[in-house]
């Protein structure tokens, strides 16, 4: 990330600034990279910063039905917070998603960087192969996968407790993945790692071919393990992309949503509650808006911390280079 | 540097709020003008009885020609949030089908336009049920539309195989007929003799009714849930036992994943409790794709009470119409209504195996051998709280979860039930 400031433009100008120009003129120049951030600036204020606003606005209301039909809700100041900051379920929620996220990031960039480096050292047909897979697993809707993955596993007719049963793993004739939570959430889990896989994979992949074979030749010379190598040199080497790729799942994860609403039927018991989850039910399900708001704004607060060391990570970055 | 960093804080905050609330908006009204109505109906119109929309809005148009009416089905999962939306965004559909336990809900909220039910055909026949559940603080708001009872739906020649030439009439018969079918065609992991998903949360509250119990009780104007007490819990526990020992169907799927009528068509069911048109919904293509020869097979009969003589109490669903008051063609949606509702589409809409909106019309059902059942099992029935927020227990899934709850063993059923009474309490409570 660059750190050109209007000043600085103005002094790789200085050559030319010997001749005074007319004030005008140094305005203008000045006040051009401002004048071209404009027009983004417009339209994520009309799409962001509004809704932001208006979300925030809400959540200090009483919002329901009623005051939605006649579209002016009731000022309440911070009620809604205490009311969900005093509900043991919202706490359960709280907890379960930091817990979910973690595993599903952990799992994510595990699994991904093995893939990557599997990638490397694939044979060019056998990578394409593989390559083509990841961009169908990417490219697949999140909601036809979902469809997909839940016929697999369906009670009744699913194939997976087919196979199962075939492969003599064991009887899962009538097998109910969601009876239990934890198997539930293991199908929910590998649902969501299975989504996010092929993005972090080839950007790792990516980032691999950037790493010097020399390098690594070098270190083998010396009689490095490829685990010490591995820890010593690629790592560190990567360690832009893994700060970009970890930052990025971690939001991703800690609102996943559909993965949860439509393999469920859209009927989620708590236990399957998420932050988003929770906020769609109480806004959407119970119309309770203004709560429901409430619930997103302290999700809000949450990926806004997040996301400072995101950018506090990439901003030391920046300054590296 | 601070302020970029704090202006990508506030992007990525942004983008959070975004993606977390964008799933909700999910507008597909129509817009308002003189030339179109906008009608929002169940997807059960459009599997069981086209026919008498279709007969509606020819009899709407011949009244009103030039005028489209757009027919929008929607499913129960979705319905209320769309129709929230609708709101939200003051486009409304123009008429609305709801199910009678989620009116309480919009009429208190002034969702509806209050109409006059003299200008209704059959108004002074309407089924009091229904009725009820479009009277709001002494106005009408909306016209009843239909309703259904359930009965089981059972395979006549596998009964006969275990020696059950008619029906159970009484609950041990039910249990020794099920017990018998489970002997002799229960090594097929498949079967189930009565197939009952685990969060048909209809047929668990009619074993709370049979057993004297209630969901909720209002005392003083406060609610309190009530499955706890000693009727429910005995009932609930009752009914856990007969679903463990003759049901194979999912502990955690609802009576539409899948429908039952699916499992039934394909042999994996020898009975199942249904309304009158899942029994024709066996032969559809999306029910099941039965055979016609299968219908030789099937017979229904009302659930027998653990009290002899009687019926299990079922719960008198069903659906009515109304206008949202925000519609601009109040008086198109009106008569498109009066079409609806009126005698000829009431007749094929009770052909399709449902209760028609009035009382004139009840012998039609009853004329039809394979229909008649469900009007007989209709004498004792039960009805959800008649609270404003009923439908909010409903869509928080309360009484979905307790079922799986206890079906799976994950809590006692007195546990399970004084959880599910705590949220029912809170729920009904909370102020509109």
């Amino acid at each position: 990330m660059s750190s050109r400031s209007p000043a600085a433009a103005a002094s790789v100008a200085a050559p030319y600034a010997q001749r005074r120009r007319p004030v005008g003129r140094r305005l203008r120049r000045a006040l051009a990279p401002y004048g071209l951030l404009l027009p983004a600036s417009a339209v994520i204020a009309a799409v962001l910063a509004y809704p932001l606003y208006y979300l925030v606005r809400l959540s200090f209301q009483h919002y329901g039905l009623f005051q939605l039909v006649r579209h002016k809700g009731v000022a309440i100041g911070t009620a809604n917070y205490a009311q969900i900051f005093h509900d043991s379920l919202f706490w359960h929620t709280l907890v379960r998603t930091v817990a979910v996220t973690a595993v599903c990031v952990v799992l994510t960039v595990v699994l991904a960087t093995l893939i990557a480096l599997l990638l490397v050292e694939l044979s060019s047909w056998v990578r394409l192969l593989l390559t083509a897979g990841l961009i169908f697993v990417w490219a697949t809707p999140v909601v036809v996968a979902i469809s997909i993955w839940s016929w697999m596993i369906d009670f009744e007719f699913g194939v997976a407790n087919w196979t199962l049963t075939k492969l003599g793993v064991g009887n899962f004739n009538h097998h109910d993945w969601f009876a239990n939570p934890w198997s539930g959430w293991g199908v929910i889990i590998s649902l969501i790692v299975w989504g996010a896989i092929p993005f972090v994979a080839i950007t790792l992949f990516a980032g691999l071919t950037q790493v010097s074979s020399e390098l690594l030749e070098a270190a083998a010379i010396d009689g490095a393990s490829r685990w010490r190598a591995f820890r010593d040199i690629t790592l560190p080497l990567l360690k832009p992309i893994y700060v970009i790729v970890i930052s990025l799942s971690i939001i991703w994860d800690f609102q996943v949503f559909n993965q949860i609403w439509l393999i469920t039927n859209g009927t989620p018991s708590p236990d399957y509650y998420m932050m988003a989850v929770y906020s769609y039910v109480t806004s959407f399900k119970i119309s309770e808006y203004g709560l429901g708001s409430a619930i997103a704004v302290v999700m809000v607060a949450i990926m806004g911390l997040i996301s400072v060391f995101y950018v506090r990570q990439m901003v030391k970055l920046g300054d590296v280079e | 540097m601070k302020a970029r960093i704090f202006a990508a804080v506030a992007l990525a905050a942004a983008l959070s709020v975004v993606v977390s609330t964008a799933s909700g908006g999910n507008k597909s009204a129509g817009k308002a003008s003189a030339s179109s109505i906008t009608v929002w109906l169940m997807s059960d119109a459009q599997a069981g009885w086209p026919a008498a929309v279709a007969n509606a809005t020819n009899q709407f148009q011949s009244q009103h020609p030039g005028v489209d009416v757009n027919v929008q089905y929607q499913s129960w999962d979705s319905v209320l949030q769309k129709f929230d939306a609708s709101i939200a965004a003051g486009d409304t559909p123009d008429v609305i089908e709801l199910g009678n336990s989620q009116t309480a809900k919009y009429m208190a909220a002034g969702a509806f336009q209050a109409i006059q039910p003299k200008n209704y055909p059959n108004s002074s026949t309407w089924l009091a049920g229904l009725k009820q559940s479009c009277t709001y603080g002494g106005k009408t708001y909306c016209v009843p539309y239909y309703a259904g009872a359930r009965a089981v739906i059972y395979r006549k020649d596998l009964y006969r195989s275990v020696g059950f030439r008619s029906p159970p009439k009484t609950y041990a018969k039910f249990l020794a007929v099920n017990s018998k079918l489970m002997k002799k065609y229960g090594k097929n992991s498949n079967f189930s003799a009565f197939y009952e998903p685990g969060q048909n949360w209809y047929v668990a509250m009619s074993f709370v009714a049979d057993y004297g119990g209630q969901i909720a009780t209002n005392k003083g104007g406060k609610w309190k849930g009530t499955l706890n007490s000693p009727q429910g819990i005995q009932a609930l526990t009752a009914f856990k036992s007969m679903v463990l020992k003759f049901s194979r169907a999912s502990k955690t799927n609802d009576e539409a994943h899948p429908f039952p009528s699916i499992p039934f068509a394909k042999s994996r069911a020898a009975s199942f409790i249904g309304n009158g048109w899942e029994w024709p919904y066996v032969f559809n293509p999306k029910g099941g794709a039965a055979p016609a020869s299968f219908a030789k097979k099937m017979g229904a009969y009302p659930m027998p009470s653990h009290i002899k003589g009687r019926f299990l109490p079922t719960f008198l669903g069903g659906s009515d119409v109304g206008i949202p008051s925000q519609s601009h063609n109040k008086s198109l949606a009106a008569d498109w209504i009066k079409a609806y509702t009126g005698t000829a589409s009431e007749t094929l809409i009770a052909k399709a195996g449902n209760v028609p909106n009035t009382t004139k019309l009840l012998g039609v059902n009853a004329k039809i051998p394979a229909l008649a059942p469900f009007a007989k099992a209709a004498n004792y029935s039960w009805f959800v709280p008649i609270a404003a927020n009923w439908v909010n227990v409903e869509n928080a899934n309360i009484l979905k979860t307790m079922c799986t709850t206890i079906l799976t063993n994950r809590k006692s059923v007195a546990k399970a039930t004084a959880d599910a009474s705590a949220s029912i309490t809170k729920i009904l409570n909370a102020k509109s």
